[in-house]
Protein backbone atom coordinates (compact mmCIF):
# COMPACT_ATOMS: atom_id res chain seq x y z
CA UNK A 1 0.00 0.00 0.00
CA UNK A 2 1.50 3.09 -1.18
CA UNK A 3 0.26 6.70 -0.28
CA UNK A 4 -0.85 8.74 -3.14
CA UNK A 5 -0.54 12.73 -4.08
CA UNK A 6 -3.24 14.75 -6.52
CA UNK A 7 -0.58 17.05 -8.57
CA UNK A 8 -1.45 19.61 -11.42
CA UNK A 9 0.83 18.80 -14.17
CA UNK A 10 0.82 21.31 -17.19
CA UNK A 11 -2.73 21.84 -16.43
CA UNK A 12 -4.06 18.21 -16.22
CA UNK A 13 -4.07 16.27 -12.81
CA UNK A 14 -2.90 12.77 -11.99
CA UNK A 15 -3.02 11.02 -8.93
CA UNK A 16 0.70 10.39 -8.33
CA UNK A 17 2.21 7.39 -6.22
CA UNK A 18 4.67 9.84 -3.38
CA UNK A 19 7.99 8.17 -4.21
CA UNK A 20 7.13 8.47 -7.83
CA UNK A 21 5.89 11.98 -7.53
CA UNK A 22 8.95 12.90 -5.43
CA UNK A 23 11.58 11.85 -8.17
CA UNK A 24 9.26 13.92 -10.59
CA UNK A 25 9.98 16.52 -8.57
CA UNK A 26 13.28 16.61 -8.34
CA UNK A 27 14.06 16.20 -12.03
CA UNK A 28 11.75 19.02 -12.51
CA UNK A 29 14.07 21.12 -9.92
CA UNK A 30 17.21 19.57 -11.52
CA UNK A 31 16.28 21.08 -15.24
CA UNK A 32 15.06 24.19 -13.75
CA UNK A 33 18.78 24.26 -11.87
CA UNK A 34 20.37 22.79 -15.52
CA UNK A 35 18.45 25.52 -17.46
CA UNK A 36 19.08 28.63 -14.84
CA UNK A 37 21.36 30.66 -16.67
CA UNK A 38 19.64 30.37 -20.11
CA UNK A 39 16.64 33.34 -21.22
CA UNK A 40 13.47 31.60 -21.10
CA UNK A 41 14.35 29.20 -18.78
CA UNK A 42 11.02 28.48 -17.22
CA UNK A 43 9.51 28.66 -20.38
CA UNK A 44 11.59 25.23 -21.16
CA UNK A 45 10.90 23.47 -18.13
CA UNK A 46 7.26 24.42 -18.57
CA UNK A 47 6.90 22.82 -21.76
CA UNK A 48 8.60 20.19 -21.00
CA UNK A 49 6.07 19.73 -18.09
CA UNK A 50 3.75 19.82 -20.41
CA UNK A 51 5.13 17.18 -22.70
CA UNK A 52 5.28 14.75 -19.86
CA UNK A 53 2.26 15.66 -18.64
CA UNK A 54 1.31 14.46 -22.45
CA UNK A 55 2.85 11.23 -22.12
CA UNK A 56 1.29 10.52 -18.91
CA UNK A 57 -2.38 11.15 -20.12
CA UNK A 58 -1.38 8.29 -22.91
CA UNK A 59 -0.14 6.05 -20.15
CA UNK A 60 -3.61 6.98 -18.49
CA UNK A 61 -5.93 5.90 -21.45
CA UNK A 62 -4.17 2.84 -21.53
CA UNK A 63 -6.18 1.80 -18.18
CA UNK A 64 -3.75 2.84 -15.60
CA UNK A 65 -4.62 4.98 -12.75
CA UNK A 66 -2.21 6.08 -10.73
CA UNK A 67 1.22 6.64 -12.14
CA UNK A 68 3.87 4.90 -10.20
CA UNK A 69 7.69 4.80 -9.72
CA UNK A 70 7.87 3.11 -12.73
CA UNK A 71 6.59 5.18 -15.03
CA UNK A 72 8.60 8.18 -13.40
CA UNK A 73 11.28 6.15 -14.56
CA UNK A 74 10.35 5.37 -18.07
CA UNK A 75 9.35 9.35 -18.63
CA UNK A 76 13.08 10.31 -17.10
CA UNK A 77 14.48 8.12 -19.68
CA UNK A 78 12.51 9.09 -22.92
CA UNK A 79 13.02 12.98 -21.64
CA UNK A 80 17.01 12.48 -20.85
CA UNK A 81 19.03 13.80 -18.10
CA UNK A 82 20.24 17.32 -18.09
CA UNK A 83 23.80 16.15 -19.19
CA UNK A 84 22.39 14.80 -22.42
CA UNK A 85 21.24 18.14 -23.48
CA UNK A 86 23.95 20.16 -24.22
CA UNK A 87 26.30 17.73 -25.01
CA UNK A 88 25.23 15.28 -27.62
CA UNK A 89 22.02 13.82 -28.20
CA UNK A 90 23.72 10.68 -28.57
CA UNK A 91 22.99 6.95 -27.90
CA UNK A 92 25.46 6.20 -24.82
CA UNK A 93 24.30 7.83 -21.41
CA UNK A 94 27.41 5.84 -19.88
CA UNK A 95 29.75 8.49 -21.33
CA UNK A 96 29.24 11.00 -18.37
CA UNK A 97 32.67 12.08 -18.34
CA UNK A 98 32.95 13.32 -22.27
CA UNK A 99 29.30 14.71 -21.71
CA UNK A 100 30.20 16.63 -18.88
CA UNK A 101 33.25 17.48 -20.71
CA UNK A 102 31.13 19.10 -24.07
CA UNK A 103 29.49 21.19 -20.99
CA UNK A 104 32.02 24.09 -21.85
CA UNK A 105 29.65 26.12 -23.74
CA UNK A 106 29.05 28.01 -20.33
CA UNK A 107 25.24 27.34 -19.66
CA UNK A 108 25.67 24.02 -17.10
CA UNK A 109 29.29 25.01 -15.91
CA UNK A 110 28.26 24.32 -12.52
CA UNK A 111 26.60 21.36 -13.08
CA UNK A 112 28.98 20.05 -15.87
CA UNK A 113 32.29 20.75 -13.42
CA UNK A 114 29.87 18.61 -10.59
CA UNK A 115 29.68 15.84 -12.88
CA UNK A 116 33.48 15.28 -13.96
CA UNK A 117 34.87 15.89 -11.01
CA UNK A 118 32.38 13.31 -9.54
CA UNK A 119 34.07 12.24 -6.53
CA UNK A 120 35.95 16.14 -5.37
CA UNK A 121 33.79 17.44 -2.19
CA UNK A 122 33.02 21.23 -2.49
CA UNK A 123 33.08 23.25 0.54
CA UNK A 124 29.55 24.42 2.01
CA UNK A 125 28.28 25.26 5.15
CA UNK A 126 25.55 22.51 5.99
CA UNK A 127 22.50 23.96 6.88
CA UNK A 128 20.69 20.37 8.52
CA UNK A 129 23.36 19.98 11.09
CA UNK A 130 24.52 23.86 12.36
CA UNK A 131 24.41 24.97 15.75
CA UNK A 132 25.24 28.62 14.61
CA UNK A 133 26.54 28.80 10.42
CA UNK A 134 27.06 25.36 9.60
CA UNK A 135 30.27 25.88 9.24
CA UNK A 136 31.86 23.21 11.55
CA UNK A 137 29.45 20.74 10.16
CA UNK A 138 30.50 21.59 6.48
CA UNK A 139 33.98 21.23 6.99
CA UNK A 140 33.77 17.82 8.73
CA UNK A 141 31.99 17.22 5.90
CA UNK A 142 34.14 17.69 3.46
CA UNK A 143 36.97 16.64 5.53
CA UNK A 144 35.29 13.53 6.49
CA UNK A 145 35.75 14.55 10.28
CA UNK A 146 33.55 14.02 12.80
CA UNK A 147 31.43 16.66 13.27
CA UNK A 148 31.81 16.97 16.99
CA UNK A 149 35.47 16.63 16.93
CA UNK A 150 35.65 19.70 14.85
CA UNK A 151 33.45 21.62 16.55
CA UNK A 152 35.72 20.62 20.00
CA UNK A 153 38.73 21.87 17.78
CA UNK A 154 36.74 24.94 17.39
CA UNK A 155 36.07 26.10 20.67
CA UNK A 156 39.54 25.13 21.87
CA UNK A 157 40.70 27.67 19.59
CA UNK A 158 38.56 29.92 20.78
CA UNK A 159 40.33 30.25 23.78
CA UNK A 160 43.53 30.40 22.41
CA UNK A 161 45.47 33.67 22.80
CA UNK A 162 46.30 36.01 19.33
CA UNK A 163 43.64 33.66 17.66
CA UNK A 164 40.66 35.61 16.31
CA UNK A 165 38.13 32.60 16.17
CA UNK A 166 35.45 34.60 16.22
CA UNK A 167 36.43 36.96 13.56
CA UNK A 168 37.20 34.17 11.49
CA UNK A 169 33.82 32.26 11.48
CA UNK A 170 31.95 34.72 11.31
CA UNK A 171 34.37 35.69 7.78
CA UNK A 172 33.66 31.62 6.66
CA UNK A 173 30.13 32.35 7.33
CA UNK A 174 29.74 35.01 5.07
CA UNK A 175 32.61 33.81 2.37
CA UNK A 176 31.24 29.91 2.46
CA UNK A 177 27.98 29.75 0.49
CA UNK A 178 25.25 27.69 2.10
CA UNK A 179 24.59 23.79 0.63
CA UNK A 180 20.56 24.33 -0.19
CA UNK A 181 19.73 22.78 -3.79
CA UNK A 182 20.00 19.62 -4.08
CA UNK A 183 22.79 19.73 -6.54
CA UNK A 184 24.94 21.70 -3.81
CA UNK A 185 24.23 19.08 -0.93
CA UNK A 186 25.54 16.03 -3.11
CA UNK A 187 28.49 17.95 -4.07
CA UNK A 188 29.13 19.00 -0.47
CA UNK A 189 28.91 15.17 -0.15
CA UNK A 190 31.09 14.52 -2.96
CA UNK A 191 28.73 12.51 -4.73
CA UNK A 192 28.21 13.25 -8.65
CA UNK A 193 25.16 15.17 -9.80
CA UNK A 194 23.13 13.07 -11.74
CA UNK A 195 19.35 12.32 -12.39
CA UNK A 196 19.71 9.11 -11.12
CA UNK A 197 21.83 9.75 -8.31
CA UNK A 198 19.30 12.37 -7.02
CA UNK A 199 16.68 9.73 -8.07
CA UNK A 200 18.37 6.49 -6.08
CA UNK A 201 18.98 9.46 -2.48
CA UNK A 202 14.78 9.58 -3.04
CA UNK A 203 13.94 6.28 -3.36
CA UNK A 204 16.53 4.87 -1.01
CA UNK A 205 14.29 5.73 2.20
CA UNK A 206 13.08 8.86 3.69
CA UNK A 207 16.16 9.22 5.82
CA UNK A 208 18.05 10.62 3.21
CA UNK A 209 15.30 12.51 1.47
CA UNK A 210 14.95 14.29 4.67
CA UNK A 211 18.30 15.45 5.21
CA UNK A 212 18.44 17.62 2.37
CA UNK A 213 18.06 15.84 -1.25
CA UNK A 214 14.94 18.29 -1.95
CA UNK A 215 15.57 21.50 -3.46
CA UNK A 216 15.66 24.52 -0.60
CA UNK A 217 14.01 21.91 1.61
CA UNK A 218 15.23 22.19 5.11
CA UNK A 219 16.11 19.37 7.57
CA UNK A 220 12.90 17.60 9.01
CA UNK A 221 15.09 16.41 11.71
CA UNK A 222 14.16 17.40 15.55
CA UNK A 223 16.75 20.19 16.39
CA UNK A 224 18.60 19.18 19.78
CA UNK A 225 18.74 21.56 22.34
CA UNK A 226 21.97 23.06 21.59
CA UNK A 227 21.18 23.63 18.15
CA UNK A 228 17.84 25.11 19.00
CA UNK A 229 20.09 27.79 21.50
CA UNK A 230 22.09 27.95 18.24
CA UNK A 231 19.18 29.12 16.12
CA UNK A 232 17.75 31.50 18.49
CA UNK A 233 21.07 32.92 19.10
CA UNK A 234 21.23 33.67 15.03
CA UNK A 235 18.12 34.71 15.03
CA UNK A 236 18.91 37.16 17.75
CA UNK A 237 22.14 38.71 16.23
CA UNK A 238 20.35 38.74 12.50
CA UNK A 239 17.40 40.89 14.19
CA UNK A 240 20.04 42.95 16.06
CA UNK A 241 22.16 43.60 12.86
CA UNK A 242 19.40 44.75 10.98
CA UNK A 243 18.26 46.62 13.94
CA UNK A 244 21.40 48.32 13.86
CA UNK A 245 21.65 48.99 10.15
CA UNK A 246 17.99 51.25 9.86
CA UNK A 247 18.92 52.94 12.95
CA UNK A 248 22.75 53.99 10.71
CA UNK A 249 20.27 54.44 7.83
CA UNK A 250 18.23 56.74 9.17
CA UNK A 251 21.29 58.76 11.19
CA UNK A 252 23.15 58.82 7.77
CA UNK A 253 20.51 59.81 5.33
CA UNK A 254 20.90 63.71 6.22
CA UNK A 255 24.50 63.32 6.64
CA UNK A 256 24.49 61.76 2.96
CA UNK A 257 21.89 64.95 1.67
CA UNK A 258 24.22 67.63 3.33
CA UNK A 259 27.12 66.19 1.61
CA UNK A 260 25.70 66.03 -1.49
CA UNK A 261 25.04 69.74 -1.13
CA UNK A 262 28.46 70.28 -0.47
CA UNK A 263 29.42 68.26 -3.38
CA UNK A 264 27.38 69.99 -5.49
CA UNK A 265 28.41 74.00 -3.85
CA UNK A 266 32.06 72.72 -4.16
CA UNK A 267 31.78 71.72 -8.06
CA UNK A 268 30.11 75.45 -8.69
CA UNK A 269 32.69 77.16 -6.01
CA UNK A 270 36.00 75.27 -8.32
CA UNK A 271 34.32 76.01 -11.48
CA UNK A 272 34.02 79.66 -10.86
CA UNK A 273 37.43 79.86 -9.07
CA UNK A 274 39.05 78.27 -12.41
CA UNK A 275 37.29 80.96 -14.30
CA UNK A 276 37.05 84.34 -12.69
CA UNK A 277 38.89 83.51 -9.65
CA UNK A 278 42.59 84.48 -10.03
CA UNK A 279 41.56 88.22 -9.95
CA UNK A 280 39.31 87.61 -7.13
CA UNK A 281 42.48 85.87 -4.85
CA UNK A 282 44.48 88.43 -5.84
CA UNK A 283 41.71 90.84 -4.45
CA UNK A 284 41.32 89.14 -1.46
CA UNK A 285 45.04 88.82 -0.31
CA UNK A 286 46.81 91.89 -0.92
CA UNK A 287 49.36 90.94 1.09
CA UNK A 288 50.64 87.79 -1.05
CA UNK A 289 53.10 89.02 -3.52
CA UNK A 290 51.74 87.46 -6.53
CA UNK A 291 54.71 88.47 -8.92
CA UNK A 292 56.09 84.86 -9.56
CA UNK A 293 52.49 83.76 -10.03
CA UNK A 294 51.99 85.89 -12.94
CA UNK A 295 54.71 84.33 -14.93
CA UNK A 296 52.53 81.40 -15.43
CA UNK A 297 50.44 81.01 -18.33
CA UNK A 298 46.72 81.24 -17.95
CA UNK A 299 46.32 78.08 -20.07
CA UNK A 300 48.34 75.96 -17.85
CA UNK A 301 46.52 77.60 -14.80
CA UNK A 302 43.08 77.13 -16.21
CA UNK A 303 44.48 73.23 -17.21
CA UNK A 304 45.68 72.11 -13.35
CA UNK A 305 42.39 73.73 -12.21
CA UNK A 306 40.32 71.20 -14.11
CA UNK A 307 42.15 68.67 -13.54
CA UNK A 308 41.96 69.51 -9.98
CA UNK A 309 38.07 69.01 -10.06
CA UNK A 310 38.05 65.73 -12.35
CA UNK A 311 40.85 64.75 -9.27
CA UNK A 312 38.58 65.50 -6.83
CA UNK A 313 35.20 65.06 -8.36
CA UNK A 314 35.37 61.58 -10.30
CA UNK A 315 35.52 60.14 -6.90
CA UNK A 316 33.41 62.11 -5.11
CA UNK A 317 30.72 61.23 -7.82
CA UNK A 318 31.27 57.48 -7.82
CA UNK A 319 30.64 57.78 -4.24
CA UNK A 320 27.71 59.65 -4.66
CA UNK A 321 26.41 57.58 -7.09
CA UNK A 322 26.89 54.10 -5.22
CA UNK A 323 24.60 55.88 -2.33
CA UNK A 324 21.77 56.42 -4.76
CA UNK A 325 22.52 53.27 -6.50
CA UNK A 326 21.84 51.47 -2.71
CA UNK A 327 18.86 53.55 -1.79
CA UNK A 328 16.99 53.55 -5.35
CA UNK A 329 18.44 50.16 -6.75
CA UNK A 330 19.68 51.98 -10.00
CA UNK A 331 21.60 49.76 -12.34
CA UNK A 332 25.13 49.58 -11.73
CA UNK A 333 27.38 51.71 -13.70
CA UNK A 334 27.80 50.45 -17.81
CA UNK A 335 31.49 49.40 -17.54
CA UNK A 336 32.54 51.95 -20.78
CA UNK A 337 31.24 54.79 -18.53
CA UNK A 338 33.63 53.06 -15.49
CA UNK A 339 36.54 52.64 -17.46
CA UNK A 340 35.85 56.27 -19.32
CA UNK A 341 35.94 57.81 -15.56
CA UNK A 342 39.02 56.01 -14.16
CA UNK A 343 40.99 57.14 -17.56
CA UNK A 344 39.89 60.43 -17.32
CA UNK A 345 40.91 60.29 -12.98
CA UNK A 346 44.16 58.93 -14.61
CA UNK A 347 44.85 61.72 -17.11
CA UNK A 348 43.39 64.50 -14.13
CA UNK A 349 46.19 63.09 -12.47
CA UNK A 350 48.80 63.15 -14.74
CA UNK A 351 48.18 67.23 -15.85
CA UNK A 352 47.87 67.95 -12.02
CA UNK A 353 51.42 66.42 -10.99
CA UNK A 354 52.44 67.81 -14.19
CA UNK A 355 50.86 71.43 -13.71
CA UNK A 356 52.56 71.22 -10.10
CA UNK A 357 55.83 70.10 -10.95
CA UNK A 358 55.58 73.44 -13.49
CA UNK A 359 54.54 75.55 -10.80
CA UNK A 360 56.98 74.27 -8.65
CA UNK A 361 55.95 72.09 -5.68
CA UNK A 362 56.78 74.59 -2.73
CA UNK A 363 55.13 76.88 -3.99
CA UNK A 364 52.03 77.21 -1.62
CA UNK A 365 54.40 77.27 1.43
CA UNK A 366 56.51 79.69 -1.14
CA UNK A 367 53.74 82.25 -1.35
CA UNK A 368 53.45 82.58 2.43
CA UNK A 369 57.15 83.12 2.64
CA UNK A 370 56.96 86.03 0.47
CA UNK A 371 54.63 88.03 2.83
CA UNK B 1 34.83 7.80 -28.52
CA UNK B 2 36.35 10.61 -30.62
CA UNK B 3 34.08 9.30 -33.37
CA UNK B 4 30.84 9.92 -31.71
CA UNK B 5 31.82 13.35 -30.59
CA UNK B 6 32.26 14.33 -34.42
CA UNK B 7 28.63 12.46 -35.37
CA UNK B 8 26.93 13.87 -32.66
CA UNK B 9 28.39 17.33 -33.66
CA UNK B 10 27.57 17.09 -37.25
CA UNK B 11 23.98 16.46 -36.00
CA UNK B 12 23.71 19.44 -33.51
CA UNK B 13 24.27 21.30 -36.34
CA UNK B 14 21.68 19.93 -38.09
CA UNK B 15 19.02 20.03 -35.77
CA UNK B 16 18.17 23.64 -36.03
CA UNK B 17 18.05 23.37 -39.63
CA UNK B 18 15.51 20.00 -39.47
CA UNK B 19 13.41 22.05 -36.76
CA UNK B 20 13.20 25.04 -39.35
CA UNK B 21 12.58 22.88 -42.51
CA UNK B 22 9.45 21.17 -40.41
CA UNK B 23 7.57 23.78 -39.82
CA UNK B 24 8.38 25.76 -43.38
CA UNK B 25 5.73 23.15 -44.34
CA UNK B 26 3.35 23.69 -41.38
CA UNK B 27 3.00 24.94 -38.36
CA UNK B 28 3.92 22.16 -35.68
CA UNK B 29 3.63 21.79 -32.03
CA UNK B 30 6.39 20.12 -30.14
CA UNK B 31 5.10 16.34 -29.65
CA UNK B 32 5.03 16.76 -33.59
CA UNK B 33 7.49 17.75 -34.02
CA UNK B 34 9.32 15.10 -31.35
CA UNK B 35 7.79 12.59 -33.10
CA UNK B 36 9.08 13.17 -36.86
CA UNK B 37 12.66 13.83 -35.39
CA UNK B 38 12.63 10.73 -33.60
CA UNK B 39 11.44 9.25 -36.97
CA UNK B 40 14.12 10.68 -38.79
CA UNK B 41 16.37 9.47 -35.86
CA UNK B 42 17.98 12.69 -35.10
CA UNK B 43 16.97 12.74 -31.77
CA UNK B 44 17.35 10.22 -29.04
CA UNK B 45 16.46 12.16 -25.67
CA UNK B 46 13.54 14.31 -26.36
CA UNK B 47 14.49 16.86 -24.11
CA UNK B 48 17.06 18.00 -26.64
CA UNK B 49 14.29 19.98 -28.22
CA UNK B 50 12.98 22.55 -25.97
CA UNK B 51 15.73 24.55 -25.21
CA UNK B 52 16.39 24.51 -29.15
CA UNK B 53 12.70 25.50 -29.50
CA UNK B 54 12.74 28.45 -26.47
CA UNK B 55 16.41 29.48 -28.25
CA UNK B 56 14.76 29.75 -31.70
CA UNK B 57 12.02 31.71 -30.40
CA UNK B 58 14.04 34.50 -28.47
CA UNK B 59 16.02 34.77 -31.81
CA UNK B 60 12.66 35.85 -33.39
CA UNK B 61 12.99 32.86 -35.73
CA UNK B 62 9.99 31.53 -34.40
CA UNK B 63 6.54 32.50 -32.83
CA UNK B 64 3.92 30.31 -31.57
CA UNK B 65 0.22 30.78 -31.00
CA UNK B 66 -1.73 28.56 -28.41
CA UNK B 67 -4.39 26.43 -29.96
CA UNK B 68 -7.45 24.21 -28.47
CA UNK B 69 -6.70 20.68 -28.65
CA UNK B 70 -9.69 18.30 -28.71
CA UNK B 71 -7.81 16.07 -25.49
CA UNK B 72 -6.30 17.70 -22.80
CA UNK B 73 -5.08 21.93 -22.39
CA UNK B 74 -4.14 24.48 -25.34
CA UNK B 75 -1.47 23.38 -27.50
CA UNK B 76 1.33 25.50 -28.48
CA UNK B 77 1.79 25.62 -32.32
CA UNK B 78 4.97 26.96 -33.86
CA UNK B 79 5.56 28.86 -36.97
CA UNK B 80 8.41 30.21 -38.77
CA UNK B 81 8.03 34.13 -38.72
CA UNK B 82 9.24 36.20 -41.65
CA UNK B 83 12.52 36.37 -40.06
CA UNK B 84 13.22 33.28 -39.68
CA UNK B 85 11.71 32.17 -43.12
CA UNK B 86 15.12 34.28 -44.39
CA UNK B 87 17.19 32.60 -42.20
CA UNK B 88 15.99 29.12 -43.24
CA UNK B 89 16.82 30.70 -46.84
CA UNK B 90 20.21 31.45 -45.96
CA UNK B 91 20.42 27.72 -44.27
CA UNK B 92 19.79 26.49 -47.54
CA UNK B 93 22.53 28.09 -49.45
CA UNK B 94 24.98 27.19 -46.90
CA UNK B 95 23.73 23.62 -46.50
CA UNK B 96 23.55 23.35 -50.47
CA UNK B 97 27.20 24.68 -50.69
CA UNK B 98 28.14 22.22 -47.55
CA UNK B 99 26.95 19.01 -49.59
CA UNK B 100 28.83 20.34 -52.96
CA UNK B 101 31.95 20.66 -51.39
CA UNK B 102 31.81 17.62 -49.58
CA UNK B 103 31.18 15.92 -52.36
CA UNK B 104 33.61 17.67 -54.82
CA UNK B 105 35.75 15.73 -52.14
CA UNK B 106 34.80 12.87 -51.88
CA UNK B 107 34.31 12.37 -55.64
CA UNK B 108 38.11 13.64 -56.73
Amino acid sequence: MKKTLTVNLGGTVFHIDEDAYRLLDNYLCNLRLHFRRQEGAEEIVNDMETRISELFTEKLNGGLQVITIGEVEEIIARMGKPEDFDGDADEEPTSKGRTSGAGDSGTGSRSGSGASSSFRRRLYRDPDNKVLGGIASGIATYLDWDVTLVRVLFICLLFLPYCPMIILYIIAWIVIPEARTAAEKLSMRGEPITVENIGKTVTDGFERVATGVNDYMNSGKPRTFLQQLGDALVQLAGFILKACLVVLAIICSPIVFVLIIVFVVLVVAAVSLAIGGGAWLYHLLPMVDWAPLSAISPMLTVAGSMAGIALLGIPLLSIVYAVFRQTFHWSPMATGVKWTLVILWFVALIVFLVNLAELGWQLPLYGIHCV
Amino acid sequence: MYVDNVKSQMRKGMLEYCIMLLLHKEPAYASDIIQKLKEARLIVVEGTLYPLLTRLKNDDLLSYEWVESTQGPPRKYYKLTPKGEEFLSELEQSWRELSETVDHIANR
